[in-house]
């Protein structure tokens, strides 16, 4: 995979966002900052916003408006042009992982650690939902992580993901549970060697007509020291609660951090890794990955631009721009 | 001959050795043997009433895999090698300990923290062995660890409960440091629990029925005490004694059921096995175990070090807690010292996977209860934990601390045949300011 | 292999220890017997110390059956042996016992125990092979120090660096003990300050001899070239010549840097897996040392060291004690009978069968282990046997044999049935030596032990179970009295005593009601005995 620009992260970066039709994109990650670089410059340099008190963890952007989530448990409301924060939010009392919006950009959705999803009006920072649904404890009595949330095309449903497998999806108007999916394969409790977990789902999105919720995450790890277990994705026909696909990756170890359909909805790229990174481009109705790309750093976030010719990624080091064909 | 035995060993201050102990065999054995008549006279119900009050005790928190200072005992927030995590104020004014230990921080009173380890070793199993014995062990001499030291310091010749015993159910490491008694022999090795809670061989088999295993017992003995006489060793004075001590142990199983303690007690500990094995310890060190370990393993965070540290330190914060509050209320605290520590820490440069390796140059463990200067803290890393700023310990110097919070001479020698072998290396000095 | 010692001048000793006593020591041409008692005697007049009687018959017999083949005596021969009117029955079984395949076995695991112990290898297949071929005993160093691994039977002893291979420092420390019977570790960081002998110099001159050795691709390898240097407690740093104990240095001019070293600590990982497979060296360090630690002026280190090892197995105590501190201040309980030995070992191309034979057929061997008026005379002295608690094999092996139908072993079988027969016993009993642990000095058996015997499902199944080829089934035919009687005899090898039929029958008439478990009883509580656990 070609890659076009890039630049260095200042350390590890988890989220990224795009300002649609531009090459302008948002970052944040281990230094605590929210930066934004524009890729169409000539020499594309970050600039800092502003920042949180802890790592910046998720970030969603609507129009002029970017809300920002961090372990700090703060959301964070920037106007992109003015380039300054406008809003702060205590969302949550542990650690915020992911940060998604509405396709109409009205609604915010958030998840932490304290297992909780909040869906905040963008115009106004209010709560309109708390959507309860998994538990804070996993099966073997040690603290849950809920990692990943997104909202379906037509903006009815948020679904979100925890790290025993346990997927909800919810009426995002009505903030009542729809249904519930378990995925328990993104488990990984090693109740033999090691007595701890790493994996968990990781990253989750919904197919562009809405039938499918895919997640991803990693398989059974041998050595849970490491990320040393097969990239896994599931797919669910969520409508249905039943599982259409369970996949795990052959060539690529790691966790799946990002899930993002083809917008035909042919094709789902995920990215992730352990120590190296890694892009997988997953065909569904043949059911295989047809492509493996290893990437230059552990991706954890990227955005496939309207004509999926470029992906903008966020990862450890670096934030690249990528020739999507191949 | 024993004046010819005069001076074979090392007198030089880093290998001293005491010249009391060039005496001979003889006096090795006597030596020995002295011991263990001292220990069985406290047997005597009245003074076992004193002895039991003033008995110490230890219960070792063994964080296999080595558990990351900067998550918990020693945070940088906001250096670049500081994680996410935040640092919280705890009930000592001035010390600070991760965000992940929120009830710790409430009870910082009891507990020292030693953030100043530099240990020099970065390999789990001579670290492990050396964060046990407080020591590398020498060509043909094999070092007793803590427990092992313990059981022979605090433990009484014929207790009817063990005198050491090991949890730990976690295969990964379990191999790099088994309980060792080293050259202390199999006396003094550990009961060790490894897939059960209760202890191998601890159980009556159903083929013999009470009585006639009692039986068979004294006709044991009566045929080994005829055996016996007119032949004076040690090793056939152990045997006798270590067969004395089966029917004492049988009737100990008990305290590893945790399940006879009242509900209130074991929600306190919670429901993960190192809670239960903390109060199956708990249970053990009341009824006059000397020392305890409780392995959590697997601590190892080459990837994902925060993930992991997320999952694994808020159960150390809430059954060290539990463990600190439980002996606290039955007035066993201030004779109990109960240790954290791990082989080593972990480094303060964050891996490309998020994980911190294997660090021992400036890493952090903690002792709490008896002898210990609760509330304090020893030592400091510099601003991004990666050196020790102030305060130095090496493992001789914190086992010598250990030695003395638990009222035990650390330059007393020990007898390897003829050889005097000191507690901790010779010159090796506890650090005053850490002991009450 | 002998002629060749043989032809040796003798020795002029004491180079920088001082046992240059040799002159005074008695005449070479005696029996090790002869010299071993007059030696021991004379120190016992001395001291004004009676020695303990001889043992008797049967405690004799199954002393020297367990430190030469590992076990306890058979019914059979125990009961043969007590019969035996002949003058020379105990000379007779000794030479009977060595001449079977069971000596080379035992002798292979006692030597693999010393030579292995503390370690995750074995080189008993190597050493099974070698001794079968009495091969002496500067043979086997030679072999372990440089064993070709191309060849199928010698690649077993390569497990003895392989062991330790990776830490050098161990490597340097562990071959001056086992061969040399000296412990120079103290040595890595000062100069001994009470042992004249022991300098920093003589530390990393030994290393000098072991620190190109490496491993590759699994494979043994040495370099041609390299040095050790290190830092003198001044913190000067010097470089080590290639230095035996003696202060003998070998002449070299391989002392230098080797270029691949540096090479390979910028590259660690990269280095060892590209690394080609390892030539051998043109100069090889670790074969001036074997060559020189024989020579006739150096190997005092070396032939003294084996004698003591195998005085303090079949003792209980060294001549000089600890093992691994023979050096000139702390001298031997009796100098003279030490250099005697040594120097007849090494004259005698280093064969064990005959330090091993010399020393069980002496007085001092066959003393009684009790000591029943005053106290305990010193263990130096060797005037009363030492109670020796059987090593791991020794226990295994003896405790099946114990438990089997003593018909297994009658007495019409031929020598080679009886070996097949025994040796398949004792391939039955491999496994339970796991369970317990090697005795080092002053061994303590540990309450794990205890609780083994006394509730463990594998001591009760592979013990105690009735199987039609066991004792227990040839008990439960008998009326008590005798029963008791072979159960005595069997397990603890002699005739049962008054007192002891009184109380073990009396135990079985107790339990008329089950005779089967009351008899399981009884041999559970002889097999656990005191008397049983120890060679005494």
């Amino acid at each position: 995979m070609k890659t076009i620009k890039e630049i260095s992260s200042n350390g590890f970066a988890f989220t990224l966002a795009r300002v649609p039709g531009s090459q302008r994109v948002l970052f944040g990650g281990a230094d605590f900052k929210v930066y934004d670089v524009d890729f169409s410059a000539a020499k594309p340099e970050a600039k800092a916003l502003g920042e949180h008190k802890s790592y910046v963890t998720g970030l969603a952007l609507s129009g002029k408006i970017a809300v920002s989530g961090s372990y700090d448990g703060r959301l964070l409301w920037w106007d992109i042009d003015a380039r300054k924060s406008i809003r702060a939010v205590d969302a949550h009392a542990k650690w915020i992982r992911k940060v998604a919006v509405s396709p109409d950009g009205k609604t915010i959705a958030s998840v932490a650690d304290d297992m909780v999803c909040r869906l905040w009006s963008v115009a106004d920072g209010k709560l309109l939902h708390e959507l309860r649904g998994h538990e804070e404890k996993t099966p073997h009595h040690y603290p849950s992580m809920l990692f990943a949330c997104a909202f379906s095309p037509d903006g009815r449903c948020v679904a979100t993901a925890d790290k025993v497998g346990h997927i909800v999806v919810w009426d995002a108007v009505g903030g009542k549970s729809v249904k519930t999916l378990e995925a328990p394969g993104m488990y990984t409790w090693d109740p033999v060697q090691r007595k701890h977990s790493i994996g968990g789902i990781r990253s989750l999105a919904f197919s562009p007509d809405g039938k499918y919720v895919a997640v991803g995450g990693i398989g059974k790890i041998g050595n849970i020291d490491h990320l040393d277990g097969k990239a896994r994705i599931e797919i669910f026909d969520w409508k249905k609660g039943e599982k259409a696909i369970e996949f795990e990756d052959d060539k690529f170890k790691g966790l799946i951090e990002h899930l993002a359909f083809q917008p035909k909805g042919d094709w789902l790229l995920g990215g992730g890794g352990a120590n190296d990174g890694f892009f997988l481009f997953f065909d569904l109705k043949s059911k295989k990955a047809t492509r493996h790309e290893k990437a230059a750093m552990h991706v954890r976030a990227f955005v496939l631009d309207e004509k999926v010719e470029t992906i903008y990624a966020a990862g450890h080091g670096k934030i690249q721009v990528l020739e999507a064909k191949g | 001959m024993s004046h010819l035995r005069r001076s074979h060993f090392c007198g030089s201050p880093m290998h001293a050795l005491d010249r009391r102990g060039f005496l001979g065999l003889a006096a090795g054995a006597a030596a020995f043997a002295a011991d263990m008549t001292q220990l069985n006279v406290l047997q005597h119900p009245l003074l076992a009433g004193e002895m039991k009050k003033q008995q110490k005790r230890c219960i070792l928190l063994w964080l296999a895999g080595g558990a990351s200072q900067l998550e918990t005992w020693d945070p940088k927030p906001g250096a670049s090698t500081g994680g996410p995590f935040r640092a919280i104020p705890t009930s000592v004014p001035g010390i600070h300990i991760s965000e992940l230990m929120p009830e710790m921080a409430k009870r910082m009173k009891h507990t020292c923290i030693v953030r100043s380890l530099n240990t020099r070793n970065g390999d789990h199993g001579g670290a492990a062995q050396l964060m046990m014995r407080g020591r590398r062990d020498e060509a043909n001499l094999k070092y007793p660890d803590l427990g092992a030291v313990l059981a022979r310091e605090l433990g009484q010749a014929d207790s009817q409960v063990p005198d050491y015993v090991s949890f730990y159910f976690a295969t990964e490491g379990r191999g790099s440091a088994p309980g060792s008694a080293g050259f202390l022999g199999s006396r003094y090795a550990p009961m060790e629990l490894y897939t059960s809670m209760i202890p191998e061989n601890i159980r009556r088999l159903d083929g013999i029925d009470d009585l006639d295993h009692k039986q068979r017992g004294e006709l044991r003995d009566s045929l080994s005490k005829q055996f016996a006489k007119g032949r004076v060793s040690s090793s056939l004075g152990s045997h006798g004694e270590a067969y004395q001590r089966v029917r004492g142990l049988m009737a100990s199983e008990k305290l590893f059921d945790v399940s006879r303690e009242p509900q209130k007690i074991r929600e306190k500990y919670g429901p993960t096995l190192f809670g239960e094995q903390a109060l199956a310890a708990r249970r053990l060190i009341e009824a006059g175990v000397p020392f305890v370990r409780v392995g959590r393993a697997w601590w190892d965070s080459h990837g994902e070090n925060f993930e992991t540290h997320r999952e694994l330190v808020p159960e150390l914060d809430h059954v060290m807690a539990a463990l600190l509050d439980d002996l606290e209320q039955r007035g066993l605290l201030e004779n109990t010292l109960v240790i954290t520590l791990s082989e080593f820490g972990r480094t303060p440069g964050i891996n490309a996977s998020l994980g911190r390796d294997h660090f021992a140059s400036a890493w952090s463990a903690t002792l709490s209860g008896c002898g210990i200067q609760g509330g304090s803290v020893h030592g400091k890393t510099d601003a991004k934990g990666e050196r020790v700023a102030d305060g130095e310990v090496g493992a001789a110097e914190l086992f010598a601390t250990i030695y003395r919070a638990l009222g035990i001479n650390h330059q007393k020698n020990y007898h390897v045949g003829s050889r005097p072998v000191p507690l901790t290396d010779p010159g090796t000095k506890p650090i005053k300011a850490l002991l009450a | 292999m002998r002629s060749r010692h043989l032809t040796l001048p003798l020795l002029v000793l004491g180079l920088t220890c001082s046992f240059a006593r040799s002159a005074e020591i008695a005449p070479s041409a005696l029996a090790v017997e002869q010299v071993v008692d007059r030696y021991i005697e004379s120190s016992l007049q001395e001291a004004r110390i009676t020695p303990a009687p001889p043992a008797d018959d049967a405690t004799i017999l199954r002393r020297l059956t367990l430190d030469l083949v590992g076990r306890i005596p058979t019914l059979e021969e125990t009961q043969a042996f007590l019969a035996s009117t002949s003058p020379n029955k105990r000379v007779e079984s000794i030479d009977r016992l060595m001449n079977s395949s069971g000596f080379v076995r035992h002798q292979a695991t006692e030597f693999d125990a010393m030579l292995m112990n503390g370690t995750k290898g074995s080189v008993r297949a190597y050493l099974l092979v070698a001794l079968s071929e009495n091969r002496s005993w500067d043979r086997i160093y030679r072999e372990l120090m440089l064993p070709d691994e191309n060849d199928a039977k010698l690649k077993p002893a390569g497990e003895f660096l392989r062991q330790r291979v990776r830490d050098l420092d161990k490597l340097t420390a562990e071959v001056s003990c086992l061969f040399f019977g000296v412990n120079v570790s103290c040595a890595r960081c000062h100069d001994h300050p009470l042992v004249a002998d022991w300098k920093q110099d003589h530390f990393f001159g030994m290393k000098s001899f072991f620190s190109r050795t490496y491993e590759s691709g699994g494979k043994l390898a040495e370099r041609d070239t390299g040095l050790v240097k290190f830092k003198t407690t001044k913190g000067v740093e010097r470089q080590a010549k290639m230095m035996f104990l003696t202060g003998k240095v070998v002449p070299t001019d391989t002392l230098k840097e080797n270029p691949a070293d540096t090479a390979k600590k910028k590259n660690k990982k990269e280095g060892e897996k590209k690394a080609p497979p390892p030539s051998a060296p043109k100069f090889s360090a670790r074969a001036e040392l074997v060559k020189l630690s024989l020579e006739p002026e150096q190997r005092d280190f070396f032939a003294r060291s084996i004698v003591n090892r195998v005085w303090y197995r079949l003792f209980g105590y060294g001549l000089v004690m600890p093992l691994d501190q023979m050096h000139s201040e702390n001298a031997p309980s009796h100098p003279e009978l030490l250099d005697w030995l040594a120097r007849d070992t090494a004259e005698h191309g280093y064969d064990l069968r005959r330090l091993i034979r010399g020393l069980v057929l002496s007085k001092a061997y066959a003393r009684d282990s009790r000591w029943e008026k005053g106290e305990t005379p010193r263990a130096a002295l060797f005037a009363v046997a030492r109670v020796r608690p059987l090593a791991p094999t020794q226990l295994a092996v003896s405790l099946r044999l114990a438990v089997a139908d003593p018909k297994t072993f009658p007495a019409s079988l031929k020598p080679d049935e009886f070996d097949k027969r025994m040796a398949g016993l004792e391939s039955n009993a491999s496994g339970m030596e796991r369970l317990f642990e090697q005795p080092g000095d002053d061994f303590q058996v540990g309450v794990g032990e205890a609780l083994l015997f006394s509730n463990g499902e594998r001591v009760q199944k592979e013990l105690l179970a009735d199987g039609g080829d066991r004792l227990l089934g040839r008990m439960q035919q008998l009326k008590n009295e005798e029963a008791v009687d072979l159960a005595v005899r069997t397990i603890l090898s002699r005739p049962p005593r008054a007192a002891e039929k009184k109380l073990l029958g009396d135990y079985l008439q107790q339990r008329a009601a089950k005779p089967k478990e009351a008899r399981q009883q009884i041999v559970w509580a002889l097999l656990t005995s005191a008397e049983f656990r120890f060679n005494y």
